[in-house]
């Protein structure tokens, strides 16, 4: 089973990889984020507000991780579920003797690869531009994130017929981290209580805490990362669902 | 061999296929001959288990896909509607990736590969992208990747629409050698002069039923005509009438 799962994704991530194109364009979203922090940070040391201004620097360098981990494995999503049933190459997938769960593992799988490369890259692109590492334990919600935000894409793209309609609906699914983590920037409120339970807001508010050398929270970090594995295995199992419709055979 | 014993299928309030019933044997090449919307597809998709019956059952050297998908999978070789190939891969690595699926060894995997692009003829492009194929070569791809794991059964809708005539002489040779190899070949098509050139027995659908069965002599003997088109035409006819 497992096996089936990994030759998908073998394959899921030797296409993804030659789609240099797509590539380019998902490592550009994630170095986005440094790029812009590092240009508002100048303008902000011109303005001479150091204090407040690192405050919210730090607020975005979060907000753009977060988001990272969702643009690093889009098209890969985008492409390899509601691309494959555009240029009709599922059907005969679905005629090898592998089961459509398998399928969709093998697929997240390789999104999750892309998603966590994502991730990697904006962190590395801060560490370099900014001297910021977050804690090594941040590892324990991060990584979640990025298998949340493959196995979401992965539903997503299982919904729609083709590309064009999926890279639409993909296109708001970031705006959930990137919308969520502005209003926590910059709404005093938000970011207390609850909200430090909640996948990718409570991930965000860790990151942000670890980025500026506050305390690490172990079993909030532990909390999160089972609550967002939760919410990426609800959204596989919905993806799963779909993809046994009679309708998904047939192509866009 | 493919029995298909009162099948039925449902899509919402359209019925596909009502009660439909045949054999196709070792050895010959059925032909599944319709007009478009017949239910030519949809057979073909409900015996290689990518579809579920709504009722009856298919098997396949036995196997029922209700019992079994995957074992029956493992006995059927399809090219379905489309060929559906990845563009950014060879057919070098189309095969393979299709060969591990269904489980051949990596020992035997590379040989099988060269053994099925020998077949096809197709040495000279095993290693180029499938991007920038013509027609005929994405078809080869498609059915090399059907004939990856030798299945004894094999499933072909409308394979050679789009084709030139040199792509489809050379179709009808391959399926010809496989078919003398004892294989069980299932075709469709609505184009009648290739039917008659290949097939050995023939099944006629017409609004999801099976309305006539048998070999091309024998159907035009029972429809009292000359040509399998007027013995096509006279079946579907009478079926459409009856419907009415």
């Amino acid at each position: 089973m497992l096996n089936q799962s990994l030759i998908v994704a073998g394959k899921e991530i030797l296409d993804g990889w030659r789609d240099r194109r797509s590539l380019l364009s998902s490592a550009l979203y994630s170095l986005m984020g440094p790029g812009v922090v590092a240009l508002v940070s100048m303008a902000s040391r011109d303005l001479g507000r150091p204090g407040d201004g690192q405050k919210v620097l730090i607020a975005m360098m979060s907000v753009f991780t977060m988001v990272s981990a969702f643009v690093g494995g889009m098209n890969v999503a985008m492409d390899s579920v509601a691309g494959e049933r555009e240029r009709r190459s599922l059907l005969p997938l679905l005629m090898h003797p592998v089961t459509r769960l398998d399928l969709l593992l093998g697929k997240w799988l390789a999104v999750a690869v892309f998603s966590l490369a994502g991730l990697m890259l904006n962190m590395l692109g801060f560490a370099l531009l900014f001297q910021r590492v977050p804690p090594p334990a941040l590892a324990l919600c991060l990584v979640p994130l990025g298998l949340l935000a493959a196995a979401l894409e992965i539903w997503v793209s299982t919904v729609c017929r083709g590309v064009k309609e999926a890279h639409t609906y993909l296109s708001m699914l970031v705006f959930l981290p990137m919308g969520l983590g502005m209003f926590m920037v910059f709404s005093p409120g938000a970011g207390q209580g609850w909200w430090k339970f909640l996948p990718v807001a409570g991930q965000q508010l860790q990151l942000e805490a670890g980025m500026r050398g506050g305390e690490v929270d172990l079993p909030r970090i532990l909390f999160l990362g089972f609550a967002t594995a939760i919410l990426a295995a609800m959204a596989l199992l919905g993806a799963a669902d779909r993809l046994e419709r009679d309708d998904v055979v047939y192509g866009g | 061999m493919i029995e298909v014993c009162h099948l039925h299928k449902q899509f919402g309030a359209l019925t596909a296929l009502r009660d439909v019933s045949f054999q196709a044997p070792d050895g010959a090449i059925t032909g599944l001959l319709g007009a478009n919307g017949a239910g030519k597809s949809t057979t073909l998709r409900t015996i290689c288990g990518v579809l579920k019956p709504g009722g009856g059952e298919v098997r396949v050297d036995g196997v029922s896909p209700a019992a079994d998908p995957l074992a029956l999978q493992r006995r059927v070789g399809g090219l379905l509607d489309h060929t559906g190939l990845y563009s950014r891969l060879t057919p070098r690595e189309i095969l393979a990736f299709s060969g591990r699926l269904h489980g051949i060894p990596w020992e035997r995997l590379s040989r099988r590969v060269e053994e099925v692009l020998a077949f096809l003829g197709m040495q000279s492009v095993a290693d180029r992208r499938t991007g920038g194929f013509s027609q005929g070569e994405r078809m080869k791809t498609a059915l090399g990747r059907a004939l990856i794991h030798a299945p004894k059964n094999l499933l072909l809708d409308e394979p050679t629409s789009g084709l030139d005539v040199p792509s489809v002489r050379s179709l009808r040779l391959l399926l010809q050698r496989m078919r003398d190899a004892g294989a069980c070949i299932l075709f469709s098509s609505h184009v009648l002069e290739e039917v008659r050139a290949l097939c050995d027995r023939v099944v006629i659908l017409a609004q999801g039923r099976v309305v006539a069965e048998g070999t091309p002599g024998e159907l035009c003997r029972r429809a009292g005509v000359a040509t399998l088109e007027d013995a096509f035409v006279s079946f579907t006819d009478a079926a459409e009438v009856a419907s009415c």
